[in-house]
């Protein structure tokens, strides 16, 4: 697991208020109701920041968010460097 | 405006070269289009639909991510006669569930000849569009796509134009059918109220098209009247609100709408020290539209941005009515009155007050009604005139025809060609003041009380989050009135360990302000609310959900 991976991890066990919550790269977050769709604008927010890169919204659906594997992935893909 | 007998005569008269649309992905990916390329496109996109058999009258639902290819499909349907209609395109913020729940119902209704998606829509959303028989199911073309040979079609004035949603939460919104000739004449009054011109202003959005103040506003004005327009995604937007600063700076632009929240968001969410090289100068009008308008969030903007206050306006406007009804005064600040808070309550009457007496209330204008309307206010008393509160009825040569396909709800809201809105208000010197929606309001022991003044008292608290707050009325049986309930959303979670000291200084404040005490006090962590399709928080949903969780409020069992 990267560091960056790592990180994100632990926002989110602090976003849902669960420090000892054990959650891996894969673990389903949306679709196990983990966390709510409305939180993901805080981790795109974060995943902007962890990646250095600029993710343009409108091309994110719920499931590209759905573990923290897929996050870094969705950020891969259509993510743009920050200046 | 009127020389048109339609909105694509309209378009075909704007010049070729001048700038039409740049959409704004971030200070260096920009596209722009001119109206000759946006013709181009559009006439592309025509020829495409003609091709699968789309013809005059025929509608269109288009599904696509905001942009210029969704705009070109808008176009190129109406070019053929046909009725266009945006529903809103899925994101990662919508509940997925409520969402395919709300595509099948809208859908279903507007019995279209065509869906037009774009190449990346969802594979699990598709099967929630309804499919009727005979609906086609398109993906528009993003690429170059030659020229097609339009088979000529006449659209006259008194044909439709387009469908429009009323906002509401999804699979609630009705379909508001508009003419041609509705859309014309409502660009005429408010282009004449507004001074337009097309050769200076710029307008700029991150409103969606799929609502009145985005499709009108910032799309169909611009397009009909050759006034360019900077707009950028709204979900760009709401990630990071300051860009919108730094679209307007960088563009000159000098016109916009926003809805009320907005005014506390973007300065709370960019901080003092960035705000610096932001040049807003060019700004000549900010409209606050869509929600009731609160003088202390436009007080918030201005403050912070350091804006001239005459750059300030209000506007009331309704889907049904195409947009505008009310427009405030062109370069001054609109009209903002105290009255006492106790007559308003009571005897729902204003009578004013000097600025800063105890208990007073503070109302803010919308201006006055566009030329080509006429306005009533009615209580159950009959018409109580001038300064008192009723449900505000509109008549007007831009009122719709109807809900697509809903006569039955066309004809709860229209009373002998009178519209009505179910917003409640009064006309003082010739102003409208629009006060709150008539099925919020809160009857305590006799006292009207609007949950929006609550909300804003709750609002003010540091620990709540940026208008998530919401009042509810909920019948005590026992006591045979209504009782305030709250529920607020706090900043951070971590502010739940607190939630007793919170909630009692919430509840000082209440009292404090609005001499009435809130029964329950509810505070919940950051998202919890319930919000419409517009981002606003949405006061049904919100209500169900909060009964569902706390089934001890519902006190309303033996209400006969």
């Amino acid at each position: 697991m990267t560091p960056e991976a790592g990180q994100m991890i632990e926002h989110i066990r602090q976003l849902i208020r669960k420090p000892d919550i054990a959650i891996e790269e894969n673990t389903p977050l949306v679709s196990s109701g983990l966390i709510d769709s409305m939180a993901l604008v805080d981790l795109l927010l974060k995943l902007e920041d962890l990646t250095h890169m600029r993710i343009p919204a409108g091309k994110v659906q719920p499931k590209d968010l759905d573990s923290v594997a897929k996050m870094f992935a969705t950020a891969q893909r259509v993510g743009r460097p920050r200046k | 405006m009127i020389a048109f007998h339609n909105l694509i005569e309209a378009l075909e008269s704007a010049p070729d070269s001048r700038p039409f649309v740049t959409f704004w992905i971030d200070e260096d990916e920009q596209e722009t289009v001119t109206f000759g390329e946006f013709r181009r496109r559009a006439r592309a996109q025509a020829g495409m639909l003609q091709g699968e058999g789309i013809a005059g009258g025929d509608r269109v639902v288009i599904i696509m991510p905001q942009g210029i290819p969704a705009m070109t499909a808008f176009a190129g349907a109406m070019m053929l006669g046909a009725v266009p209609a945006f529903l809103a395109y899925p994101n990662f913020k919508v509940d997925a569930e409520k969402y395919r729940s709300g595509l099948a119902g809208v859908t279903a209704n507007l019995k279209a000849k065509a869906i037009l998606m774009d190449e990346e829509f969802p594979e699990d959303m598709l099967g929630y569009v309804s499919l009727g028989a005979g609906t086609r199911l398109l993906r528009a073309a993003e690429n170059e796509i030659a020229p097609h040979q339009l088979a000529r079609c006449t659209i006259q004035a008194t044909d439709l134009a387009f469908i429009q949603h009323s906002a509401g939460t999804t699979g609630l919104q009705k379909g508001v059918a508009l003419t041609h000739g509705a859309v014309l004449r409502q660009l005429e009054h408010l282009t004449t109220a507004l001074k337009i011109d097309a050769a200076a202003d710029r307008i700029y959005s991150w409103l969606p098209l799929y609502h009145d103040m985005g499709l009108i506003a910032c799309f169909v004005l611009p397009m009909a009247c050759h006034v360019p327009v900077v707009m950028q995604s709204p979900l760009d937007w709401v990630m990071h609100p300051e860009t919108m600063l730094q679209a307007i700076s960088q563009h000159r632009c000098s016109l916009l709408w926003l809805p009320n929240f907005a005014f506390q968001f973007v300065p709370r969410r960019t901080p003092a020290d960035r705000r610096e090289p932001y040049d807003l100068s060019s700004l000549r009008s900010l409209i606050n539209c869509s929600e009731p308008v609160r003088a202390s969030s436009m007080g918030e903007f201005q403050k912070a941005l350091g804006i001239r206050s005459e750059v300030l306006q209000t506007s009331y406007a309704m889907a049904e009515n195409v947009f505008a009804v009310t427009q405030s005064e062109w370069n001054a600040p609109p009209a903002q009155i105290w009255a006492d808070g106790q007559q308003f309550r009571s005897a729902h009457r204003i009578a004013a007050v000097e600025e800063g007496t105890r208990g007073a209330v503070s109302f803010t204008s919308s201006g006055r009604l566009l030329p080509g309307h006429q306005l009533r206010i009615v209580s159950d008393s009959g018409e109580p005139g001038d300064g008192c509160v009723g449900e505000i009825l509109i008549k007007s040569d831009c009122l719709f025809d109807g809900y697509y396909n809903r006569p039955d709800l066309t004809e709860q809201v229209m009373v002998n060609g009178w519209y009505r809105t179910g917003d409640l208000g009064f006309v003082l010197n010739g102003e409208l003041f629009v006060v709150g929606r008539k099925k919020d309001l809160l009857i305590l022991g006799g006292e009207n009380i609007y949950p929006q003044d609550i909300e804003e008292l709750v609002g003010s608290h540091p620990a709540v989050h940026d208008g998530r707050a919401i009042a509810l009325g909920i019948y005590n049986a026992e006591l045979g009135t209504e009782e305030i309930v709250v529920v607020a959303e706090v900043e951070d979670q971590a502010l739940l360990d607190d939630a007793a000291r919170i909630e009692q200084e919430i509840r000082s404040r209440i009292v404090a302000g609005m001499g009435v005490a809130a029964r329950t006090i509810l505070l919940k962590s950051p998202k919890w609310i319930v919000k419409s399709t517009a981002g606003k928080p949405a006061r049904s949903a919100t209500r169900e959900k909060l009964l569902r969780e706390h089934p001890e409020l519902n006190r309303e069992e033996v209400r006969q």
